[in-house]
């Protein structure tokens, strides 16, 4: 809500400087968002008297007006506008002025004639719509006088909370600043002179739903002479950020900044015999709106109709037909109530949101209905003359009784931390016009209203009764008695205390096996990044998994996405099912800004639809691309291959306790490169039968590096993690080292290419039984003296026994079973 | 050949002589330790020397033995002070061969960094672990019920204007606009005292610029119980700004709107980049908002299936991209999802 300062003035004195008064609002709940400066952007614009004004000598079009500013001389100024006479006094921007948008006016020759400044329109300065004539300024302003010094003011940009429609007002505004300030509120003068016939004779009002027009107030004006309002209002209305229209429209906006009443005035000649009806819409109506739309009227609408068809969507937007114009004479004033509900969905149904529909859905004061219609008679008077018809209709005349709310002191106390006493709780009360009056007897305490309505029943003598003004729609419950209490009072003299009450059971954290894992990955080297979680559809289909990951304690993904209904832009408007698309989306990001290498992770989610609802699972993912090694005269340069990743998973496996992950060869999916792909598995180090880690590591499928301009390659990996949505890490349970010394041999293992080396490691493990404790891979070889389409995988073994000393023997025994295995299950023969 | 003492004493001298030029002349430890095994030995020169001394006269046998044992030491310690000698030397060498430019950079180490979302989230956990909140996490595709309805924000309720909502392709669920529908969930797990903290991934329709974007994340706090009340509220709130921007630091409490909290507040801090001055960063107001709280609503308890005149307590809900801007003075939250590395190897 813009409130220009001069016209809050209207309705309570302000005694502070604007920077104080903003600051008091704010403290009060009324965040002033901006001060604005309103004529600041005039320069030397000053008043001047129009001494002469003669004929330009070289021009029919053209004036040249003597204009007195002050200063002792005459300037010659000329002038295109009709509007201008001897006498008059105007805006006269000086040789060196700035208007508004930054224009500069500087001595220039108009035909002939040098002109010594400019005479302003309204529009040249911003403050009226008029562009054609120049602005005519009260015969009384002072010569000389810089016209920001009578026509600037300043703006409050007001942020005014959606529970306090009250509020979206001058009067609302002036309510609170009198909070504050201890000033009175002054109600804008309402009073009309009824000359005209009984409003009965000209207008009848027929509501056919009551529930959604509670109130409906009508007043009959004839005789007005439609035109601009005067500069004074139009300068108001501007500031306040409305454009004025014409006297008559622009006097129901008045009255809708003023007192947050919105009014609607119809062109009495368009409603036929006078006769107004509420009610919705039938199937197939139409209506032209004022926007001059063809909208078709959906039966859900409430309308204001006459008898031959809809005149206005009630609340929302009036009709072009009714619209008052020029060629009005007589005016119709409605000043209704309306349910809340339906004009907020109404307007949301034709995207026909306004500063009338904004109000009336926070719920309207029922006595505004006929204020507001007065009030706006009263104007229109004033601005656009005619007569007015004795006397109003009211559907609903009876002011409903005010709110009265309940509350105990001490239970005001418990919320807020404080100790006040009923009487200081009374008092600050009655700053924001919240009268109160004694419990006589029991009385029910309103805690919740809503659904569930729950009332605490207090003993008088603990409670006390407050009357809510009917503006304060809001005011419903103890805590809102408690919040307007801590908010007159002002929120900063609630002390902080620590709290002392019992504290609750511990519990884990659910982030212990994120912070794990990250902490691994970081230490390990790589940036962790946070993408969106929503992609486009399309990038979610391409990296779509044929075998998707699974899921170890998160429910199982879900094939069918989760699509965003009202996206800002396609490109997220699916939620992903993988985080390999925006991992490889960060990739080449950072690569096309010239980042040689780049190694990251995410852990995210992935969303799906399942058959009961929308399905969640946390995943964490791995990229890697690039250079592997900073530059540096001690690293070897290369770049990332799958090696890289694997390592990086084993060490993931090792940093969360589990054992070393198995490799299997992945050739089926298409995203990825089908020889350099594996999906692994690795079971927990303290029980073999419950997996640990689970996913997919490879490097994207050449044809795709290609597509994305990637030169070496894109390893990508996504894994499901036991524990990652929710899990700790168990402390590893550990064994002494061996007392008795340790034995190793060194195995070449010879076998054919085509034999996985896991096959070679788990034929040697469990052929080796349990004196084996480690088992490592430390070389492979090709070629002489091997033969085609071999090759050498060299291990050492490790053996050790618990509380003795290994013999020779034992171990050979040992070698030679693995030899016999090694023979049996790969067909491999040991090189010597 | 018979020997007498002066001549026996003489070939001793003589030898001691050879060997202390021999000694000092030594190239290396290993001729070194030659030489040294060479008169020494159990079959060195010495002893072949002293074989000599069974001609001589009983008296004689001795006054020779005290001259060999003389000798003998004076080989010894030229050997030792050779040795030394050379050894000096030896490592002299190295030094000399082995010296490098310190200069050079080091063999580096991989780096990574911490994402400053989720370090920033475990920073917020921290401070409130230590008053003795618990984490806690909810679905990001929520129930329109939880997000709104059990908040105290009825269908078609003005308040609905607070969150620009996406909505998904599914009856009743929406993408969660803040993370306080986890105060349900939380309370209808758990009962009173509760401490709660709630972070998580929140989605709004909502243009992308420096400070809003349509994914962002918020950490929603809250605690129930039968006496908690505005003045702890506040009290916490005090101690989070100072383990966050430092001790000193002023903070302001003032009226907020909130349908799920009453009454409702917005909490500041003094500008930390202006400390107050009044500046582009906080509107030239000298504050700046970084959280907003309340007392949680009756009708929010009753949802949460607790009884609202026994059980009371605040809630809060906090943007951590602002509190990330604020610790690392970022201008732009835009950054934090975009992911250059150039932006993220800052951070540890």
């Amino acid at each position: 809500m813009r409130v220009p300062l001069s016209w809050l003035a209207d309705y309570v004195d302000l005694d502070l400087t604007p920077e104080a008064l903003a600051d008091r609002l704010t403290l009060l709940g009324m965040e002033v968002k901006a001060i604005e400066r309103w004529g600041s952007d005039w320069r030397s614009v000053v008043v001047g008297e129009l001494v002469a004004v003669d004929p330009h000598p070289n021009s029919e079009r053209l004036s040249l007006a003597r204009v007195n500013v002050g200063d002792g001389t005459l300037r010659e100024i000329v002038c295109g506008a009709t509007n201008i006479a001897t006498g008059q006094r105007v805006p006269v921007a000086l040789p060196g002025a700035v208007l508004p948008g930054g224009r500069r006016i500087e001595r220039a020759e108009k035909l002939g004639v040098v002109s010594d400044g400019m005479l302003c329109s309204g529009d040249e300065l911003r403050l009226t719509t008029d562009a054609e004539g120049i602005l005519i300024l009260p015969a009384d302003a002072p010569i000389g006088r810089p016209l920001a010094d009578l026509f600037g003011d300043v703006v409050l940009d007001v942020d005014v909370k959606p529970n306090r429609g009250d509020a979206l007002s001058l009067v609302g505004l002036a309510r609170e600043v009198a909070a504050v300030t201890g000033a009175r509120v002054r109600l804008p003068r309402a009073e009309v002179a009824e000359e005209g016939p009984p409003v009965e004779e000209r207008l009848r009002v027929e509501i056919e739903e009551p529930g959604l027009c509670p109130r409906f107030v009508g007043r009959w004006v004839d005789g007005v002479r439609v035109g601009p309002s005067p500069d004074r209002v139009q300068m108001r209305l501007l500031a306040a950020g409305m454009r004025p229209v014409s006297n008559v429209v622009d006097a129901s906006n008045y009255v809708m900044l003023e007192l947050g009443k919105p009014i609607h005035t119809f062109d009495a000649a368009a409603v036929e015999g006078g006769r107004i009806v509420v009610r919705r819409a039938r199937p197939g109506e139409t209506l032209e709106t004022l926007d001059h739309e063809e909208r078709i009227l959906d039966p859900e609408t409430l309308l204001i109709a006459d008898p031959r068809g809809p005149l206005a969507i009630a609340g929302v937007m009036g009709g072009a037909a009714s619209e008052v114009s020029e060629a009005t004479r007589s005016v119709i004033i409605e000043s209704a109530i309306f349910d809340p509900v339906s004009i907020r969905r109404t307007a949301f149904r034709y995207a026909l949101r306004s500063e009338a529909s904004l109000r009336f859905e926070k719920g309207q004061e029922f006595g505004l209905a006929p204020l507001g219609a007065d009030r706006t008679a009263h104007l229109i008077v004033a601005w656009a003359g005619g007569t007015v018809a004795r006397g109003r209709v009211d559907t609903n005349p009876r002011e409903p009784e005010p709110v009265r709310i309940p509350f105990r002191p001490a239970r005001v106390n418990r919320l807020l931390g404080t100790a006040l006493s009923g009487a200081e709780q009374r008092e600050l009360l009655a700053r924001v016009g919240v009268e109160t009056e004694p419990a006589r007897g029991e009385v029910r305490v309103p805690v919740a209203r809503g659904e569930r309505p729950h009332d605490v029943v207090a003993a008088g003598e603990e409670a006390i009764v407050a009357v809510a003004p009917p503006w304060r729609r809001d005011l419903a419950i103890e805590a809102d008695i408690a919040e307007e209490i801590a908010r007159i009072r002002g929120y900063e003299r609630i002390g902080g205390t620590r709290p002392d009450t019992p504290m609750p059971a511990y519990r884990r954290s659910p982030l212990g096996v994120r912070d794990a894992v990250r902490t691994a990955l970081v230490g390990a080297g790589l940036a962790e990044v946070v993408t969106h979680a929503l992609v486009a559809p399309e990038e979610l289909e391409a990296y779509r998994l044929r075998r998707p990951v699974p899921s170890l304690d998160d429910p199982e993904p879900v094939a069918t996405p989760i699509r965003v209904t009202n996206p800002l832009s396609s490109l997220h408007s699916v939620l992903r099912q993988t985080l390999l698309p925006s991992l490889t989306g960060v990739v080449l990001l950072n690569l096309r800004r010239g980042r040689p290498g780049v190694a990251i992770f995410e852990i995210g989610k992935g969303y799906g639809r399942g058959p009961e609802g929308p399905v969640e699972w946390w995943r964490l993912g791995i990229a890697l691309a690039g250079a592997a090694t900073p530059p540096s005269p001690l690293l070897p340069r290369r770049s990332f291959d799958l090696d890289d990743a694997k390592g990086l998973v084993e060490h993931v496996a090792a940093a969360l306790g589990f054992a070393e992950p198995r490799f299997t060869a992945e050739a089926d999916e298409p995203l990825f490169h089908p020889g350099r792909t594996a999906r692994l598995e690795a079971r927990l180090a303290a029980d073999a039968a419950a997996i640990g880690l689970v996913g997919i590591v490879g490097e994207l499928h050449p044809a795709r590096l290609e597509a994305l301009e990637i030169r070496d390659r894109l390893v990508l990996a996504e894994l499901a993690v036991r524990g990652l949505g929710e899990g700790w890490l168990e402390p590893p349970k550990v064994a002494a080292p061996p007392r008795h010394p340790t034995v190793e041999r060194d195995l070449a293992v010879v076998v054919g290419e085509t034999v996985p080396a896991a096959r070679v490691a788990e034929t040697i493990r469990s052929s080796a039984g349990p004196l084996l404790r480690r088992l490592q891979l430390f070389d492979v070889y090709r070629g002489a003296p091997l033969g085609e389409g071999e090759r050498s995988l060299a291990y050492r073994l490790t053996f050790w026994a618990e509380g003795r000393t290994l013999t020779e023997e034992e171990v050979e025994a040992v070698v030679a079973a693995v030899t016999g295995a090694l023979e049996r299950e790969v067909g491999g023969r040991l090189r010597s | 050949m018979s020997i007498d003492l002066a001549g026996l004493t003489r070939q001793l001298e003589l030898l001691r002589d050879e060997i202390l030029a021999a000694a000092a002349a030594a190239p290396d430890l290993a001729s070194l330790e030659r030489l040294q095994i060479d008169v020494l030995g159990r079959k060195g020169r010495l002893t072949a020397v002293l074989r000599g001394i069974g001609s001589l006269p009983a008296d004689d046998r001795p006054k020779v033995g005290a001259v060999a044992n003389a000798v003998r030491a004076a080989i010894e310690a030229a050997v030792a002070e050779r040795r030394e000698a050379l050894r000096a030397e030896a490592i002299a060498t190295r030094i000399a061969s082995e010296r490098v430019d310190v200069t050079l950079p080091g063999r580096p180490v991989p780096r990574g960094s911490r994402h400053p979302i989720p370090e920033t989230i475990a920073a917020i956990a921290e401070v409130f672990g230590q008053f003795g909140f618990v984490v806690y996490e909810g679905p990001e595709v929520e129930t329109d019920v939880h997000n709104f309805q059990m908040l105290n924000i009825p269908l078609d309720h003005p308040a609905r204007d607070l969150w620009d909502t996406l909505y998904v392709d599914l009856d009743g669920y929406l993408l969660r606009t803040h993370t306080s529908p986890g105060q349900i969930r939380v309370m209808a797990r758990e009962r009173p005292p509760i401490r709660a903290l709630l972070p998580g991934r929140c989605f709004r329709y909502e243009a992308v610029d420096a400070s809003h974007g349509f994914e962002f994340f918020q950490v929603e706090g809250l605690m129930i119980d039968e006496g908690t009340s505005m003045a702890d509220l506040r009290g916490l709130l005090d101690e989070f700004a100072g383990a966050l921007f430092g001790a000193g630091r002023a903070t302001r409490f003032r009226p907020g709107y909130y349908p799920f909290t009453e009454p409702s507040v917005a909490f500041d801090v003094r500008c930390v980049v202006c400390d107050g001055a009044g500046c582009p960063a906080c509107s030239r107001t000298g504050w700046m908002t970084i959280l907003g709280a309340g007392m949680v609503h009756p009708v929010v308890l009753q949802y949460g299936g607790l009884d609202p005149e026994r059980y009371q307590g605040f809630a809060f809900g906090m943007g951590v991209e602002r509190i990330a801007n604020l610790r690392h003075a970022v201008a732009d939250l835009r950054y934090y999802l975009e992911n250059d590395l150039r932006f993220l190897e800052q951070f540890r």
